[in-house]
């Protein structure tokens, strides 16, 4: 056994353990600083678990650890919330599930089949004609502007502009994108602070009239999150063979029958993954919420922020129960979900 | 050459100038082929010469730039893979890992929308014939790489296609299952009488395949021909070097009147044209070491290998090093001076500039070399 070289320094900082062939000392400390860093994660939310049981003044001459020892827990903050103030809390959290639910749908659906098509087919836009677009867009913007044009008009103009110059021109323009290009704009606009944007989009929606209604956050919350799911589901549908779509058409199968039969089911690791995330984003979202809902709409995190502006001071308790109920579903979802996340769905595919 | 007995959806496949560019890379030049109901034909080249191209043009997984691809009577260069009645076995076999054998099988079967039973009776005929009727409820991923390499064969045959495509469908295995399944692979052709087309860069694999083996270098057809044709009478010097293991000897030289000259060797030909650079090529197994003087041209031997079933003696003459292959219990001693000899008819000629074969060319007959070659001992 002496001849087999020992670890490199790399190898024995970096590589990762296998439990099994852990020396028993060497597993004693691992499972310690295991133990330990899921105390340091779960700590917050045992603190608002036992926050939310909590009176007044147990909050404010704390802290108090332990329940029924430190402590007489009391059920006031879940009572004034669920019996007392019921429809406010129910509505702020069925408006919450209504935005989160359709975003996440509505982006994962069309993200995923806006990857799909950067994964699988070659676009090469032309330069050209992207500046076409954005002048003769930018000319309509200033002719409503400056001469106060009807908007829906100066909008049909300028694209019936746009497509003739394009008919006519494109094959002269020799420069183009890539699906590179792409994928890469449509990341740089997640990029972008959210509070830039915050005003325009207030704006557009104060046009549209849908201040304040499911709808706005729901398509916002959609636009905000589709650059996330496009580029994990790019990266996900890249990975998978081309030979087996190939093989699958061969077979007989349509487009459309390749990617429900094929592409979609091995893809379900990434899908859930992607939901789950987009799914969180949408749940915990502030400031698009705080901005664009006022009453009807309001989601779960602006009744939580609204814990804190009442006359009585910060109601930690009753902030601490809405935490926990947000909590819930996503622990819930994660569960659910994570059956998917798991590796080795490939295995076998091709090879091997 | 094609069996009739069982043809009944096997079409001829005719291929008519066929052209491929990727970017500036012309990957296929003007290819033709004429492929008979029935027939094996094979592809034959090195990595990159374009064969997988053809076959993916054919399948229709490729558009090509001009040409037209007819599949019995029908013109289907512009329709797409899944009107074609082509099914193509991958490299990879593209099995669909998150399905069973069962349902990879069947798939083919469920897209056409046929019913329950008849397709479980189709799978389970497609599945004995690769003899994988007893584990069609794994999955891809449980399976050895000759298992599910029948999957994927099963899956080719379960719709009885019009044509066979495959796409070095052994070069995954190991080398024992590789001639394991090269001899299933033939039966099942044989058995099922579909035309089958097969691309590979193995020279054995498409020797002991196909009816008839097509050469394909650069994206040019080279040479088609029945395996005995492209061995035994090869048209120009890529399809004599391709052909062989080892491979045809070459020795670079000037035809000058009556005379193939080069160092160490003159020879008198016959049929000589006013060419200038030529090669001679002669296949190891069809020259034998001689006495020296006794021979074609000396030679000084260079190393000599004992293979098993033949020794291989390797010489040199001046600058050329060429093999002979020798019985096994041939010996010799490195560094000794001997002739080679063989059969007039049995050498070939090339034009060194174009490599294209000087059919009237040929070693004047004086020499007849005894045919007891492998006696032979200097």
């Amino acid at each position: 056994m002496s001849n087999i070289a020992k670890p490199s320094l790399y190898a024995r900082l970096f590589q990762p353990l296998v439990l099994g062939k852990i020396p028993p000392g060497k597993l004693f400390l691992v499972y310690l600083a295991l133990i330990l860093w899921s105390l340091f994660v779960l700590f917050p939310i045992y603190w608002i678990v036992i926050t939310s049981v909590k009176e007044a003044v147990d909050v404010n001459t704390g802290p108090f650890y332990l329940p029924w020892v430190d402590f007489q827990p009391s059920l006031h903050a879940w009572k004034d919330l669920f019996v007392y103030d019921y429809e406010d809390t129910l509505f702020a959290y069925l408006n919450s599930v209504i935005i989160a639910v359709f975003s996440t749908l509505l982006c994962v659906l069309i993200g995923s089949m806006a990857a799909y098509a950067l994964a699988r087919i070659e676009y090469k836009p032309k330069f050209g004609s992207i500046m076409i677009f954005v002048i003769s867009m930018g000319v309509a913007m200033y002719v409503v502007g400056a001469f106060g044009v009807d908007w829906r008009l100066a909008m049909a103009v300028a694209l019936a502009i746009f497509v003739i110059l394009v008919r006519a021109l494109s094959s002269h323009f020799k420069r183009h994108l890539g699906n590179g290009d792409i994928l890469f704009w449509m990341i740089s606009q997640r990029i972008l602070a959210p509070i830039v944007v915050v005003v325009p989009i207030y704006m557009m929606f104060q046009k549209l009239h849908l201040l304040d209604t499911h709808l706005a956050l729901i398509i916002t919350y959609c636009v905000v999150n589709l650059p996330i799911v496009v580029w994990l589901m790019y990266d996900f549908f890249v990975s998978i063979p081309r030979d087996l779509e190939e093989s699958a058409q061969l077979d007989g199968a349509t487009k459309f029958r390749t990617f429900w039969e094929i592409v979609l089911p091995m893809s379900k690791p990434g899908l859930a993954a992607t939901t789950l995330l987009v799914m969180i984003l949408a749940w915990n979202e502030y400031l698009f919420a705080v901005f664009i809902s006022t009453s009807k709409a309001q989601t779960m995190p602006i009744l939580v922020a609204a814990m804190n502006a009442g006359e009585r001071g910060i109601l930690w308790w009753s902030m601490s129960v809405v935490i926990v109920v947000m909590i819930i579903p996503v622990v819930a979802m994660a569960i659910v979900l994570q059956r998917y996340i798991s590796k080795g769905i490939l295995l076998g595919a091709v090879k091997g | 050459m094609a069996d009739k007995e069982m043809t009944t959806t096997a079409k001829g496949l005719v291929v008519r100038n066929l052209n491929k560019s990727f970017g500036n890379v012309h990957v296929v030049k003007d290819l033709n082929l004429d492929v008979a109901p029935g027939e094996f034909l094979v592809l034959l080249g090195p990595s990159g010469c374009g064969k997988t191209t053809a076959l993916r043009m054919i399948a229709g997984l490729e558009q090509s730039d001009s040409g037209s691809i007819i599949l019995g009577d029908a013109d289907v260069t512009m329709t797409p893979p899944k009107y074609r009645d082509v099914a193509m076995v991958f490299q990879s076999y593209a099995l669909y890992p998150h399905k069973t054998v069962r349902e990879n099988i069947g798939f083919p079967l469920k897209m056409q929308g046929v019913k329950k039973d008849a397709m479980e009776k189709a799978v389970q005929d497609a599945a004995s014939q690769v003899h994988m009727e007893t584990l069609l409820e794994r999955y891809p991923r449980q399976l050895s790489g000759g298992q599910r390499q029948r999957v994927a064969l099963a899956r080719a045959i379960i719709r009885r296609p019009a044509v066979f495509l495959m796409d070095e469908p052994l070069s995954n295995l190991d080398a024992r299952l590789r001639s394991f399944m090269r001899a299933e692979l033939k039966h099942m052709q044989h058995e099922l009488g579909v035309t089958t087309l097969y691309v590979t860069h193995d020279q054995i694999e498409a020797m002991t395949l196909a009816h008839r083996v097509a050469i394909i270098n650069e994206g040019v057809l080279q040479q088609l021909g029945t395996p005995h044709e492209v061995y035994n009478n090869p048209e120009n010097l890529f399809v004599a070097s391709f052909m062989g293991s080892p491979p045809m000897n070459f020795i670079e030289g000037q035809t000058k009147g009556t005379r193939f000259q080069a160092p160490g060797v003159d020879l008198p030909i016959t049929g000589a044209n006013d060419n200038t650079n030529t090669t001679l090529g002669f296949r190891p197994e069809d020259a034998i070491v001689v006495a020296k003087g006794k021979g074609l041209f000396d030679a000084e031997v260079y190393a000599a290998e004992m293979t098993g079933d033949q020794t291989l003696v390797t010489i040199r003459v001046k600058t050329a090093t060429l093999v002979i292959k020798m019985p096994k219990d041939f010996e010799t001693n490195i560094g000794k001076t001997i002739g080679v000899s063989f059969e007039s008819g049995q050498g070939y000629f090339f034009n060194t500039d174009d490599g294209e074969r000087l059919r009237t060319c040929a070693i004047a007959a004086k020499t007849s070399p005894k045919k007891t070659k492998r006696k032979a001992k200097p």
